[in-house]
């Protein structure tokens, strides 16, 4: 189970999450779904230990890994390497595992500067998903990517059995989510509909 | 193309300065109807011949040999002192607190001042690794202090969301984005090293050094051979310059490379 219990987030005066509570099933993906700014990153930043609660407290059902909304990726490094750096030293042959998860097979000794937006992102998802964890927390891990594609990785996260908490604002990602949470803010709420 | 280039960016120029100076040679002697140049303008051949006269025998590569490894011992000294101090400061409040004053006034310091404290202090052939290294610390201090402030915070916000321990975070995060910091500085710092190391040995005078060659050539009123070991410094800067100034130029393309991402 994924417990949010009154959690409380604010940056200076502005209260981002205010005393938010919300309970999810420990499996499957679950999309967040929600204007911008209205405390989706906060929140997913927050579960991944990013961001000090004021108060509240909260349960994950593992260790979270988070995809930043930004793809983060180290600028000297090549595709491969890129992947082979979050995985332990036991587990470094899974890099070809992971980038075809995304699509990117036979992209492993590029430099990072070549591929396009599309591609980085998926590689910053690939990245995301090598590393060790027991719950992905994934802020808008499709930018950039077409519909088609996306559906297809999300069906490989989804066959990784851990579980997911996206958020996005593709339709076509939400319609392939076990459950999709509305919310509108700040501070963060759930959405009536 | 290589050599059309080569023959426009440093033979071009190189001939022209040469003709100046001949013709200010030659005005010398027209005009204050001299007989020899030698002592106050010697001609760019005459300075020619003495620099390959001196490079006949076997004291000029000895001299040579030592004033390069002084030199170079003193900017190897100084880049890894300045870097490790910037380390330190970077990394402990009380080390900047500590530290960092220490740093500016060895900056702020007339390079002449530590020469004649550091004769004091140091033996004799030491004095010229002691100055270079003293003048080289600041300046890579200072850039790799830079280099490290500049790190992005996104990334090693990134390195510790994926649990990156101390050591990779250094050699993934930090290493890379202070490498072009680092590198402009060690360009800076290579002029610098010279210029202080040879003043330094044209102070205290040690055994085999270019600077001692240059003293007694003042001493003895020996112009061209003045002129002559100038050159040898000059020599042995750019080829020094050329050796670490590919190295360091790689490491800043590397670098930009990065930012340009």
């Amino acid at each position: 189970m994924l417990r949010i219990h009154e959690l409380t987030v604010s940056f200076g005066e502005k209260r981002v999450l205010d005393s938010f509570s919300l309970t999810l099933p420990g499996e499957g993906i679950t999309a967040l779904a929600g204007p911008s700014g209205c405390g989706k990153t906060t929140l997913l930043r927050t579960l991944a230990g990013l961001e000090r609660p004021a108060g509240g407290t909260f349960t994950l059902p593992g260790e979270a890994v988070l995809l930043f909304q930004e793809d983060r990726l180290f600028p000297w490094r090549r595709t491969g390497e890129q992947i082979a750096d979050v995985l332990p030293r036991a587990r470094r042959q899974e890099v070809g595992k992971f980038l075809s998860l995304v699509e990117l097979e036979g992209e492993e000794d590029r430099p990072i500067q070549i591929l396009s937006g599309g591609m980085r992102r998926r590689l910053a998802l690939a990245r995301a998903l090598a590393c060790e964890g027991g719950v992905y927390l994934l802020d808008e891990p499709f930018t950039g990517v077409d519909k088609e594609r996306a559906g297809r990785i999300l069906e490989r996260i989804r066959a990784l059995g851990k579980p997911v908490l996206l958020s996005s604002h593709e339709e076509g990602v939400l319609a392939l989510a076990d459950r999709v949470v509305h919310l509108e803010g700040p501070p963060l709420r759930l959405r009536e509909l | 193309m290589k050599l059309r280039r080569l023959a426009r960016r440093v033979l071009l120029p190189a001939l022209f300065w040469l003709l100046l100076w001949q013709g200010a040679v030659w005005y010398l002697l027209w005009a204050e109807e001299l007989e020899s140049t030698a002592l106050f303008l010697p001609s760019p051949l005459l300075v020619g011949r003495t620099l390959l006269e001196l490079m006949g025998t076997q004291v000029f590569w000895q001299t040579a040999l030592a004033s390069l490894g002084r030199i170079f011992g003193g900017l190897l000294a100084g880049v890894c002192l300045g870097t490790l101090l910037a380390v330190c400061t970077s990394a402990w409040g009380w080390a900047e607190l500590l530290l960092a004053p220490a740093v500016r006034v060895i900056r702020a310091t007339p390079v002449a001042s530590f020469i004649l404290l550091v004769i004091l202090w140091a033996p004799t052939g030491q004095v010229p690794v002691v100055v270079s290294a003293l003048m080289v610390l600041p300046v890579v201090w200072g850039n790799v202090c830079q280099g490290i402030a500049q790190t992005d915070p996104l990334l090693l916000e990134a390195a510790r969301a994926y649990r990156f321990g101390r050591w990779k975070r250094v050699r993934l995060v930090y290493i890379p984005s202070v490498l072009p910091y680092f590198a402009s500085g060690c360009h800076t710092a290579l002029g610098l090293a010279w210029k202080s190391g040879v003043a330094a040995e044209v102070l205290c005078v040690p055994r085999l050094a270019i600077g001692t060659q240059v003293y007694y050539s003042k001493i003895y009123l020996e112009t061209p051979a003045l002129f002559a070991w100038t050159a040898v410094v000059l020599a042995l800067s750019f080829a020094l310059e050329g050796v670490l100034g590919a190295l360091l130029g790689r490491l800043e393309r590397r670098g930009s490379r990065a930012a340009d991402s």
